[in-house]
């Protein structure tokens, strides 16, 4: 990919497009522009850190972030998703380097979404490598619908900040191309222990970044402006996450981790924003009552931090389905929600213009696969199909959603980063 | 690819130039042609040109934005099939097969249909040059339709770039019966590339019976490629047929397409149906030999068992039989068939939920059998003299082109008794 033009874009857009890119030039070309803008402490200007200060969990992330105006966790707003491989043998000396080369990029930013937030994760392939017991199954396809590839490198690292700047040259710092990352030494890089894997995950979230893409094929402009996310819906309340807790490994060796699994899809919004009415999209992104009675606004933001559909509404779904003919997509994965009505899944998933398509990287945490996999199928809702929806047909937003790759990773507690071993 | 490669035939059913024909009724159209359809509402942007119709009739400029000729619609149709004012054209390219499964994909221009959700009805009209791209998919061994919506999806590519990925909608059209098929906007003339995802055919959607029971279990990806050119564009604007203008918006429909199978006659045996099919020209004119099959359901008086017989709700008509030897159960009680179709060309109607009321209490299931085709089944027993109440509680959640858009929406529930 080519550097955009940044005379041709907005610099929100230029920003975000250079993340997309990725590597040295791109990172120059970012803190060319951000540097005139605002701290000038050099690099990034972003603000540093002290390890010290980090959480037990690699994913405890909400106590950093921000809140939108109802108090809903506010996910930073650009990801990059690094893909490595093995490139030597684990011992040790090793271990100690890449727990040093992520001390370094925690001393270079500070555990916030102005400076940086990441998570390290292993695939099965890793484990397998390394002859320990998988803790996470290899990816599958879930539903009927799909046939999608899946990541077969070993190692991921999830790069999260509110400033372009900082995830390019974090990425850029590990790898060992950088070697001050925001002013601050890099003790050890992982130059040598991984190499950079495919694919490279890049992404954005926030109110107007969607619509910020319609140059794009494939992005109509009818993406509305305030929209934090390209199906033009407010996505994430509170009330529909699961809290970190419940999304904490309890017992055995990764207690303290988690799961990830990254479903990578393809969106045809040109049908979702150009065939269907405004209603039409409340009721199958949140509930056909949402639609019917007007409870969501423009893009959600009548919503405050619930949608409410768990309970009544999600109980109500096949009914929609046979009375109605059409149920929602949040409706449909609210059943799958603990008996005590709390979410399973914590959902941390971001918009993408990768390979120059509009889709999701949909990036979800959870104590087990399992867990995953269950509301997954609650959500495709192949149990509906032929009830009054189609197998994607007012089936939610299947109609619109091509799931392309798919990832499983463990995600260990920060001290077991490194490399674990059982 | 040539022009009369065998992969590129046109379906020119009409050799009246579609500029004759607009020329020579402008005049005449200016009374029927109605303002948009009540329901062509916040169809996001798309008050732009090449809106398909619904406007001044006039003669077809292929290279505007949307490619799309500019027809007259019926105004104020009837809430019931009817016959529309043109016949469409199309290329067909040639059939391609895939395991069990054999697919014709289609092309014509992009132009008018309407989404259905529960009883709602969405207008969608083509704003972009592109083309209404159509596949008809079927069992490669028996012929039969396959009539379900089975969550089908394309990818479209161009020198190995992806331009769009979509899942085309499930379809009724009176000429080609139940298919895929979307508007897709296209940026520029040349060589596209299809990839048609076949999903398993299953699962909850529909209940497989007969020698379908086991079949159908493999997903399935057919290619085919096409060119999109300005020729392409003018003969399917060219190709278009009108109806006399005194027949339009009448209680009827067009003949299956030319060439499709399984027409033994038009209209009149589909549940004592009066014969409103279009009647003149059946579509042999053009001599084409396609072997397409046609999704179309037996009359029925060819179905087996007792008939309970062929109510009418929004203009379909319910085939019922009770089936008492049938292994369409486990063979411990009686079955109930029901197969709504559509009036004159016996097209079935797919994805609604239809349950009973009365003797027997319960929700009908979608059932794909190899003999007796689609409908919706439940088992019980019933007895002479018992009442039944057939109700639909969603209509057929399928796409509709013109003329079938004001039928099958509506539709109370119907009363039978078992005699
Ligand atoms: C393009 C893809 C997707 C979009 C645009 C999308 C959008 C949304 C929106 C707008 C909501 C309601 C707001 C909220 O509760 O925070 C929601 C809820 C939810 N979505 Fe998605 N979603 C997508 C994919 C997925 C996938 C792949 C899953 C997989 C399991 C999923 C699972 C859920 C769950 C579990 C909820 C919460 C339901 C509850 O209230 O318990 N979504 N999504």
């Amino acid at each position: 990919m080519e550097l955009p033009d940044p005379d041709e874009v907005s610099r929100r857009d230029y920003l975000r497009s250079l993340v997309a890119v990725g590597g040295t030039a791109a990172l120059s070309a970012c803190l060319d522009l951000t540097g005139d803008g605002g701290g000038d402490e050099g690099g990034s200007g972003a603000p540093t850190g002290d390890p010290a200060e980090r959480p037990a969990r690699q994913h405890a992330w909400n106590d950093a972030l921000g809140t939108d105006e109802d108090g809903n966790p506010r996910p930073p707003e650009h990801h990059v998703v690094l893909a490595l491989n093995l490139a030597t043998t684990p011992d040790a000396d090793v271990r100690k380097t890449v727990e040093t080369a992520f001390r370094s990029l925690e001393r270079a930013y500070a555990y916030d979404p102005a400076g940086l937030l990441f998570t390290v994760g292993y695939s099965p392939a890793y484990f397998e490598q390394v002859g320990a017991d998988q803790p996470v199954p290899d990816p599958e396809a879930i539903t009927t619908l799909e046939s999608p590839e899946f990541d077969g490198f070993d190692a991921v690292v999830h790069l999260a900040s509110d400033e372009a700047a900082v995830v390019l040259e974090a990425e850029e710092a590990l790898l060992g191309e950088v070697d001050e990352p925001n002013g601050v030494a890099m003790e050890a890089t992982l130059e040598g222990v991984f190499e950079r894997a495919e694919p490279r995950r890049t992404g954005f979230v926030g109110p107007g970044l969607p619509a910020q893409h319609t140059g794009l094929d494939g992005v109509p402009d009818s993406v509305p402006e305030e929209a934090p996310f390209f199906m033009g819906f407010r996505s994430g309340f509170a009330e529909s996450q699961a809290p970190e807790d419940r999304v904490t490994i309890r017992d055995g060796p990764y207690a303290g981790g988690t799961t990830m699994h990254v479903e990578s899809l393809t969106l045809q919004l040109q049908t979702w924003f150009e065939q269907d009415s405004h209603t039409q999209r409340v009721s199958k992104i949140y509930s056909p009552e949402h639609g019917e009675e007007g409870l969501a606004g423009d893009v959600g933001e009548k919503l405050g931090t619930s949608t409410g559909v768990a309970g009544e509404i999600a109980e109500r779904t096949e009914r929609d389905a046979r009375e109605r003919g059409m149920v929602g997509h949040a409706q449909k994965a609210a059943r799958a929600r603990d008996d005590d009505g709390t979410p399973p899944l914590l959902r941390r998933d971001f918009n993408t213009v990768d390979n120059e398509v509009p889709g999701v990287h949909f990036l979800s945490l959870q104590r087990s696969i399992d867990e995953f996999v269950r509301v997954r199928t609650t959500m495709a809702g192949e149990d509906l199909a032929g009830e009054g929806v189609g197998q994607r047909l007012n089936n939610g937003i299947l109609q619109y959603i091509f799931v392309r790759r798919r990832g499983n990773f463990l995600l260990p507690p920060r001290e077991d980063r490194a490399l674990p071993e059982a | 690819m040539t022009r009369h490669s065998p992969g590129r035939r046109t379906d020119r059913l009409s050799r009246r130039a579609f500029l004759a024909a607009g020329a020579a009724t402008t005049g005449a159209l200016a009374g029927c042609i109605g303002g948009d359809d009540e329901d062509g509402n916040g169809n996001g942007g798309n008050e732009t040109n090449g809106d398909e119709g619904d406007g001044e009739p006039s003669s077809p400029d292929v290279v505007n934005s949307s490619n799309a000729p500019t027809t007259p619609s019926v105004e104020d149709p009837p809430d019931a099939v009817y016959l529309p004012t043109h016949r469409e054209s199309m290329e067909h390219l040639e059939t391609v097969e895939a395991g069990e499964y054999a697919v014709m994909p289609m092309l014509t221009y992009p132009h008018k249909f309407w989404l259905v959700s529960g009883t709602e009805r969405e207008a969608v009209t083509p704003d972009s040059t592109g083309v209404h791209l159509m596949a008809t998919v079927w069992d490669a061994e028996t012929g039969e339709v396959l009539p379900v919506d089975t969550g089908a999806q394309l990818r479209l590519t161009r020198d190995g770039g992806l331009v769009d990925q979509r899942a085309p909608w499930p379809m009724i059209s009176q000429t080609m019966g139940f298919h895929f098929g979307d508007n897709v906007p296209l940026p520029e003339q040349g060589t596209y590339t299809v990839e048609f995802d076949l999903t398993p055919l299953g699962g909850d959607t529909v209940r497989k019976t007969g020698e379908f029971a086991d079949r159908f279990t493999e997903p399935r990806t057919v290619r085919f490629e096409f060119e999109f050119d300005q020729e392409f564009q003018e003969s399917v604007v060219n190709g278009v047929e009108y109806l006399d203008e005194d027949r339009w918006g009448e209680p009827g429909a067009l003949d299956p397409m030319a060439g499709m199978g399984g027409m033994d006659d038009n209209g009149g045996d589909s549940g004592g149906m009066d014969d409103g099919g279009e009647g003149d020209g059946n579509g042999s004119e053009g001599g084409m030999e396609m072997s397409m099959p046609f999704s179309d359901l037996q009359p029925a008086d060819a179905y087996p068992g007792e008939g309970l017989g062929t109510p009418t709700s929004g203009d379909a008509a319910f085939v019922v039989r009770y089936l008492t030897e049938t292994r369409l159960t486990d063979g411990s009680s009686g079955y109930l068939l029901v197969s709504p179709r559509t009036p004159y060309n016996r097209v079935p109607l797919a994805d609604m939920a239809l349950s009973v009321e009365g003797a027997l209490e319960g929700e009908l299931v979608q059932t794909l059998d190899s003999e007796l085709g689609h409908h919706y089944g439940i088992a019980g027993d019933l007895a002479s003299g018992e009442q039944l109440e057939l109700v639909v509680e969603s209509p057929p959640q399928v796409a509709r082109h013109r003329g079938y858009e004001t039928a099958f929406i509506e539709m109370p529930s119907m009363g039978v008794e078992v005699p």
